[in-house]
């Protein structure tokens, strides 16, 4: 019997020659991930039994993108802190504020995280790296024993394979498709699998998906409990890997007899730009349903939609165009390199003409609405990777999602629009 | 170590199904406010169902629930049940949610099918976490259940990822010494 892609990597990072769901392992990783809210926790809980030397401190990768500008006295207090942290602990992978960017971003376009690659992260949305062929598993404050002792115990995921049939129409992106996706991977959902702690594996057309389109599929999916999310790398995902790389990768896929706890499909052709209504992105509704519902507050970014694509797609739509009156839209890129690019290609200019207003790299308004959140009873679409109640800020402002052609035109008319006639 | 008790004999505590984290096992407010002291957080454990409920069990108890409990990765109610010295036992648990009671320490059984039609609260229970046989003296039923996974039975005797963590580097500085 073969391996998922999942089960080879587990396999290969635990030293053992097969691995099978339900198997508890200790995985030794590629990296060791904690972002900026989570180093103080796990320092201060290491410092409390003494261990002040880490497994491998050139395992260990430090992000600054929660708190990228300092809002609250808390954040700055954590800024200094993380530093000394670093120092303390001999961290040479430590992305500082303007450094790097957001972490489940910016290792995928530096060639940090290549396809084949395992790591152990404090965060869920460490399933970005599925995009690239990567796998990378949550543990929250266990970090800290990951920290110490290069691994921790890993129960064995199963894998569910859902296959794309077709292609997505012009105006359709990759988020829409993950909002509908997550509708019918939640409980009672179309697909009628249960998805906790799963891995979703994709198969079929997925040559139409790039780098930055499979992360923004690997979003939804998380939301709905998903422990992983990954797909077999194209030839152009290698040539970017092979382009980029720092560190040596092996590319995994499933073995062709591989067992898939369940097999799932989709055909993606008839499928119509999404929003996901407030309370979660697994509320998808064709856009046609909310269609003219005015916003008064919008933001491109997030781990799910801030690569280069995503904010060159927003500059194409707003270049030479004013946002609506009343309306202020936010634009994060994810990373520096993006940020950079965006200063050679003119994209500023684009967004400072259309009166966007640029954020540095990061998690942007996505991290709990730190940055430029929302008030009372206003309406927001964004890019976010989640829009449950009080994510940006009041609790009775209304928070949709969309992909970011349909945050980016709404924005100019001022109301929920369908990007189609606009691209 | 070999104190440790794997098998409970106390009273049952059944719940239903779809009880999640926030609000069903401990208020939410003491999940976002991050309290992590036992003494913050058992006078509310199951509060907002059964308030005072602290106060009525004793060590040994046994909670027992039906599928998906505990949605939400988060430890507060699992330091509440391992301070009052309870098990658990579920039909089913997320797995995050059952990793975060593993590393608070609590005696917790999952995968028992159908476990909540073998007993109501207050029935006599003793269960034995390291081979999952169940025993209801009340209605005399036996079942046998999937067993706590020996690597995590010690993880659960050390007190959960704090004091596993704390053995392990007490272990290094004495192979160093």
């Amino acid at each position: 019997m073969g391996m998922t892609a999942a089960e080879k990597i587990l396999a290969s990072k635990s030293g053992l020659s097969t691995v099978s769901p339900g198997q508890i392992v200790y995985p030794v990783p590629d990296w060791i991930y904690l972002h900026d809210n989570f180093v103080m926790t796990a320092k201060r809980e290491l410092d409390a039994l003494g261990i002040d030397t880490l497994f491998d401190p050139d395992r260990v990768m430090m992000t600054s993108d929660h708190d990228v500008i300092y809002v609250n006295e808390r954040a700055l207090e954590r800024g200094v802190y993380n530093r000394k942290a670093a120092r303390d602990w001999g961290i040479k992978h430590f992305y500082d504020a303007g450094r790097g960017g957001h972490g489940h971003v910016f290792p995928m376009e530096e060639g940090l995280v290549l396809p084949g690659m395992f790591y152990f992260d404090d965060d869920r949305h460490c399933t970005n790296v599925g995009g690239i062929g990567a796998l990378a598993f949550r543990v929250g404050e266990e970090i800290s024993t990951v920290l110490a002792t290069g691994t921790v115990w890993t129960r064995v995921p199963h894998t569910v394979r859902l296959t794309i049939r077709g292609e997505l129409q012009r105006g359709v992106y990759a988020r829409d498709l993950g909002f509908k996706i997550a509708q019918g991977l939640k409980s009672g959902g179309f697909f009628g699998i249960d998805i906790d702690y799963r891995i979703l594996e994709f198969a079929g057309d997925l040559d139409q998906f790039s780098l930055a389109a499979r992360v923004s599929l690997c979003s939804s999916p998380t939301e709905m409990r998903a422990l992983g999310v990954f797909f077999p790398p194209s030839e152009a995902i290698l040539e970017h890997a092979r382009a980029c790389a720092k560190r040596p990768f092996t590319p995994v896929t499933s073995d062709d007899d591989a067992r898939f706890e369940a097999e799932i499909e989709m055909d993606v052709s008839k499928l119509e730009p999404q929003v996901a209504l407030p309370g979660g992105p697994s509320n998808a509704a064709d856009i046609s349903s909310v269609a003219g519902t005015p916003i008064d507050h919008a933001f491109i970014g997030s781990c799910a939609s801030g690569m280069w694509e995503d904010i060159a797609l927003t500059a194409s739509i707003l270049k030479g165009h004013r946002i609506a009156s009343g309306v202020r839209l936010f634009v994060t890129p994810g990373s520096e390199q993006t940020t950079r690019r965006m200063h050679r290609e003119g994209l500023f200019e684009t967004f400072m003409d259309a009166g966007a207003i640029v954020l540095p790299a990061g998690c942007g308004l996505c991290a709990g609405g730190r940055m430029g959140p929302v008030a009372n009873d206003e309406v927001s679409i964004s890019t976010a990777v989640d829009n449950a109640t009080g994510r940006m800020g009041a609790k009775s402002a209304r928070l949709f999602l969309g992909n970011p052609a349909t945050v980016a035109v709404s924005a100019l008319t001022g109301k929920i629009t369908d990007p189609r006639n606009h691209i | 170590m070999n104190e440790f008790q794997w098998l409970l004999k106390g009273r049952c505590y059944k719940l239903g199904h779809d009880v999640p984290h926030p609000g069903g096992v401990i208020p939410n407010w003491l999940i976002a406010g991050r309290y992590l002291d036992p003494k913050d957080l058992v006078p509310h454990l199951f509060e907002e169902t059964d308030p005072g409920f602290h106060t009525r069990c004793k060590p040994g108890d046994i909670i027992v629930t039906g599928r998906n409990f505990g949605m939400g990765p988060k430890m507060n109610g699992y330091i509440a049940m391992q301070a009052l010295g309870l098990g658990l036992v579920c039909e089913s648990m997320p797995f995050l949610a059952y990793r975060a009671a593993i590393g608070c320490g609590v005696r917790v059984l999952t995968d028992c099918v159908n476990v909540t039609e073998m007993c109501e609260t207050g029935d006599e229970l003793e269960i034995d976490f390291r081979d999952g046989f169940f025993i209801n003296h009340t209605k005399d039923i036996r079942r046998e259940y999937p067993p706590m996974p020996d690597t995590l039975m010690e993880i659960v005797e050390l007190g959960g990822n704090a004091g596993w963590l704390k053995d392990w580097q007490e272990k290094r500085r004495a192979g160093a010494a």
